[in-house]
């Protein structure tokens, strides 16, 4: 259960066995995932960082337009709608996601009969690529033949339009997108709830604390790190989502959808305009890169108020 | 006490019906002849999930949009990723945690911020590099950058690095060589980390949309769910297709998770996230 603690005491450098290993050694053991890492991380970081201050003739050749790019980004004002439906959308998707793999999590948490059945249902959205979820609902939300629909009607409401529904698409991506992910995020939680040991559950239910006063006193504090990861994390893929708006909306319908991922690709590969889409590129790395920052300081700071 | 039992195990079956309801109705559709899918869908009752009528057609005719080459296309492509994730990232998370070597700890975090960068934010820089290689459309261009994983590094980094020295100080006072105190000690100690890594490299290739879709464009190296997804905006009507194609991807990426659902949970409890 502590294997991780152990390691960190430095005993490696205390029993001088760290130091057998040659240069070379070290160098077969870590090249091949350290190479992959530079050539297909790095390298393309530098190449959104240096290709964003770059344009393409229509010949093809490359000509220096320096800040021109991002000039016209931030002029633009299509592309400030686009980061503001993708912040809201963040905004929205990420703590509901959390919080309902937290949720899912203690569920299945304490074993009892059938528990296992449980579990292994959580994840079963999970086998379906995030694609196909969109492919799938996009059929069952169907305004004239989807079953959801034929529910709706039959309870007597009017049929909603959903994807196709300017007000509707953002929150039925959410939605959709947290059926088959939530149970993903719920095994990183899961694990974490299983190292906290039971004794403290007991001694705090001998002192007399309630199951909420326990969740808040007990629980909580010693999920701080695994609940960073998973809002770290779960931020980063969300801030990336495209699949379902290029499968399903194309950023429509008006815009509702208009993610920035999405219009990258867009800006890539339907305009052509390459440097303009590494300039987006880069944007959503450091929007990535601030965010994460800032997610991993609040949850820090809360430890140390706490503490 | 009772009435929390109660209480969660309502809870636990709407969540249930929630998420397998859909699943259902997938599986149970492609099935269905073609004539059937629709025809009570305007009423939603026991028939929207009980087929009058079971056929195949929907699965004979998957080869019409090249489901077999796509889906062999994508075994190969998530199996060679995960075999050739796994051996590149144990070595490395061994590395981390047993030698010690200059900038080990500037190295490791970078590591680190690696496996927080989501993959789909630099395809299309990434997309220039393997174009600029000539790489478009290659078996190369779809594995190659999935191997490395930071992610499974830090995993195993946390395993090794929990493993009581005299595993490794006994095998190196016998004088087995790095190499082999690796792969006949380390490896087969770390089994549960070794199971998690891999479904995590398989599953990630398998859901890949973004880098498969750009990446290899031509017939032949599409891979499951850009198949699915093209055939999708050509015949908006060849819907039970769709509910069959749909419903092979899921399968074969169910069995080996529920498979190995257990060591997963026990993996990343070994790893250290918690």
């Amino acid at each position: 259960m502590t294997v991780a603690a152990h390691g960190r005491g430095g005993w490696l450098r205390d029993s001088g066995i760290g130091t057998q290993a040659g240069t070379l050694m070290i160098a077969l053991f870590l090249a091949p995932a350290l190479l992959g890492l530079v050539a297909f991380r790095l390298v393309p970081i530098a190449i959104a960082l240096v290709g964003s201050l770059f344009g393409e003739t229509l010949a093809g050749d490359l000509v220096w337009r320096g800040l021109g790019n991002f000039e016209r980004l931030l002029g633009d004002p299509n592309v400030w709608h686009s980061v503001r439906v993708t912040l809201l959308f963040n905004l929205l998707i990420n703590p509901l996601q959390v919080l309902i793999a937290f949720g899912l999590a203690l569920l299945v948490l304490r074993p009892a009969p059938g528990i296992g059945l449980f579990r292994a249902a959580f994840f079963l959205p999970m086998t379906l690529s995030i694609g196909l979820t969109a492919m799938l609902w996009d059929i069952l939300l169907n305004q004239h033949v989807g079953p959801v629909n034929a529910l709706i009607a039959q309870l007597g409401f009017a049929r909603q339009g959903f994807f196709h529904d300017e007000n509707q698409a953002l929150a039925t991506m959410i939605v959709i997108a947290s059926w088959k992910g939530c149970g993903y995020w719920m095994i990183f939680l899961l694990a974490g709830l299983a190292a906290i040991p039971e004794e403290l559950h007991e001694a705090a239910r001998i002192d007399g604390a309630s199951a909420w006063q326990r969740l808040r006193y007990v629980t909580l504090p010693l999920m701080r790190r695994p609940l960073a990861f998973v809002l770290v994390a779960d931020t980063a893929a969300n801030f990336v989502f495209f699949a379902p708006v290029f499968i399903l909306t194309s950023g429509g319908p008006n815009g509702a959808t208009d993610l920035l991922m999405f219009r990258a690709y867009e800006t890539a590969f339907t305009f052509g305009d390459w440097g303009r889409s590494l300039a987006l590129s880069t944007i959503i790395l450091l929007i990535v890169a601030a965010i994460a920052a800032v997610e991993l300081r609040l949850l820090r700071d809360d430890g140390t108020q706490a503490g | 006490m009772k009435g929390a039992v109660v209480a969660r195990y309502v809870a636990l079956s709407v969540i249930l019906v929630l998420l397998v309801a859909p699943l259902a109705w997938l599986f149970i559709s492609s099935v269905r002849p073609a004539s059937e899918i629709f025809r009570w869908s305007h009423e939603f009752g026991w028939r929207t999930f009980v087929p009058a009528e079971l056929t195949l057609q929907n699965y004979a005719t998957l080869h019409e949009i090249g489901y077999w080459r796509a889906l062999r296309n994508t075994i190969f492509v998530a199996g060679a990723t995960m075999v050739l994730g796994v051996l590149v990232n144990a070595a490395a998370g061994f590395a981390f945690a047993v030698f010690r070597f200059r900038f080990q700890r500037t190295i490791f975090v970078l590591v680190l911020l690696s496996a927080m960068m989501p993959f789909e934010g630099i395809v299309i820089p990434l997309y220039t590099l393997v174009r600029a290689l000539g790489l478009v459309d290659t078996y190369t261009a779809l594995i190659l950058p999935e191997v490395a994983s930071g992610f499974v590094i830090f995993l195993f980094r946390q395993f090794f690095a929990g493993l009581p020295r005299e595993f490794y100080e006994a095998a190196r006072v016998d004088g087995a060589t790095w190499p082999v105190i690796f792969w006949r000690i380390a490896i087969p100690l770390s089994w549960p980390v070794v199971v998690t890594g891999a479904m995590m490299l398989f599953i990630m290739q398998w859901e890949a949309f973004f880098w498969p879709l750009v990446a290899a464009p031509s017939p032949d190296y599409t891979l499951v769910q850009i198949a699915i997804a093209r055939n999708r905006s050509m015949e908006e009507t060849a819907w039970g297709r769709m509910f069959s194609a749909t419903t092979l991807a899921c399968l074969i990426a169910i069995v080996p998770f529920l498979v190995f659902q257990r060591f997963y949970l026990r993996g990343l409890t070994a790893g250290g996230i918690k």
